[in-house]
Order: C-alpha cells, then sequence, then structure tokens
C-alpha cells in the first residue's frame, strides 16, 4: 500500500506494518492508521506517520533512553484492550514537539503513546500523574554541544 | 444532555457504581466528589484539551534535519 508523506515522500508500506489507534489520538480522533519509521539503528528516535494524512507525523522518544525515573503503572483495562501480555509487552514512546532548536525539543510524559508491536495495535494513554509534565524539556539546559556530540547527558 | 440544580450534600448517581457529591460552593469554584470504580478514567477537562493542544503543537511541520546529531544521545547510567 502507497502512502503519501510529507516528511518521508512516498512510502511503500505492507499492510502488516500498520499500526491502528481505535480510538485516535486526541486532536486527531479521526486518524486511526499510522506507520512507525525509526529514524536509524540504535537512534532512540522514531515517527509516526498517518497513512491517510501526508502532512501528519509525530517525532516519537523511547523515554527509557533519556528519564532515568520514568514509571507508571498501565491499567488492566488498556492492557486489556491492547491485547498485551507477557509474550506481547508494550512499546512506550513519548510525542515530542520541536519548535525551533532540535535540541529544546519537549516531551510529552503525562500522555505516551503504547503500543503492542506484535498486534500492531497502540493508544495515547493519559496517566494519573500530576508531577509528569506535557512539556518536559528532553536536553537539559546545561547539556553543552559537545556532550551532546558525545552522546551523554 | 441533562442540566440539573444541586444543592451542597446532594448528590448525582450515574449508572450503577458512579456518585458525585457536590461538597461545597465558594465563589464561581465548585468541590465534587466522585466515587467511581478504580477502572473508569476520571480527568480534569483542561488536561484532555492540553494533551490534544500539544498533539497538534507536536504535529506541526518543523525542521529536524538536526536530529541525526542527537541519535547517539543516551542518559548516563
Amino acid at each position: 500500500m502507497k502512502i503519501k508523506s510529507t516528511r518521508f515522500g512516498q512510502l511503500d508500506v505492507e499492510e502488516g506494518q500498520i499500526l491502528h489507534f481505535p480510538n485516535g489520538i486526541p486532536g486527531f480522533l479521526d486518524e486511526k492508521d499510522f506507520v512507525h519509521i525509526p529514524h536509524e539503528v540504535g537512534s532512540p528516535f522514531s515517527f509516526l506517520q498517518s497513512t491517510t494524512e501526508a502532512n501528519l507525523s509525530f517525532l516519537l522518544v523511547e523515554p527509557f533512553a533519556f528519564i532515568n525515573d520514568y514509571e507508571f503503572v498501565l491499567e488492566d483495562k488498556v492492557a486489556k484492550e491492547l491485547e498485551l501480555s507477557q509474550e506481547n509487552p508494550p512499546q512506550v514512546f513519548l510525542i515530542a514537539t520541536v519548535k525551533e532548536k532540535v535540541t529544546d525539543m519537549t516531551v510529552n510524559l503525562l500522555a505516551p503513546l503504547i503500543m503492542n508491536g506484535v498486534k500492531r495495535i497502540g493508544r495515547q494513554v493519559i496517566l494519573d500523574k500530576p508531577e509528569y509534565s506535557i512539556r518536559h524539556k528532553l536536553i537539559p539546559e546545561a547539556t553543552s554541544p559537545t556532550e551532546i556530540a558525545k552522546g551523554g547527558l | 444532555m441533562l442540566a440539573l440544580t444541586r444543592k451542597v450534600g446532594e448528590r448525582i448517581v450515574i449508572g450503577d457504581d458512579i456518585v458525585v457529591t457536590i461538597v461545597g460552593v465558594k465563589g464561581d469554584s465548585i468541590r465534587i466528589t466522585v466515587d467511581a470504580p478504580k477502572e473508569v478514567k476520571i480527568y480534569r477537562g483542561e488536561i484532555y484539551d492540553a494533551i490534544a493542544a500539544e498533539n497538534k503543537q507536536a504535529a506541526a511541520p518543523s525542521d529536524l534535519s538536526e536530529l541525526d546529531n542527537l541519535k547517539g544521545l543516551r542518559l548516563k547510567k
């Protein structure tokens, strides 16, 4: 199946690579089908591209690469809905917002994306954690460009 | 949509297991308690709106040409 993407150009995707978000994503409730596109091997970044809206893609970040103690309890209802199990553990991603500089990007800690990569379903959940910010700066202000180049935070 | 008036101390029962009680009114703030099963998600309306708004921001076109410089970035353990 061919997908048009403003960011990636034309993509040729197998039906089995499509990720279904049965509830859509808040702000885009009609968008239910996406493709998850890795950034580069070993990169903590990836992209979620809508299959129907060429302009709609999200930059995703693996939280555990950056945030030391990021944790939450997934509700049974969500685990069931996403058919998660010991064999199908959840994949967790944060949606990133880049306004100007990439190094100033923020991530939404309060509403991670939870995906079942085997069953190809996902949803954005809102955590019961008021201490988690919707706009958490991913790279601390004090991190120098040299540190970034070396790959440490 | 149902609209109704309640007094302080009065309750609204939704279905079999959700009870909303008005506990107090102070100026334009109303304090309520919600008794609901654990699996029922309850959040303030503005949190959902804030997440939808942030998703829209996140989807706005941005220049990611420098993302490659960050691909090796990791928290130091």
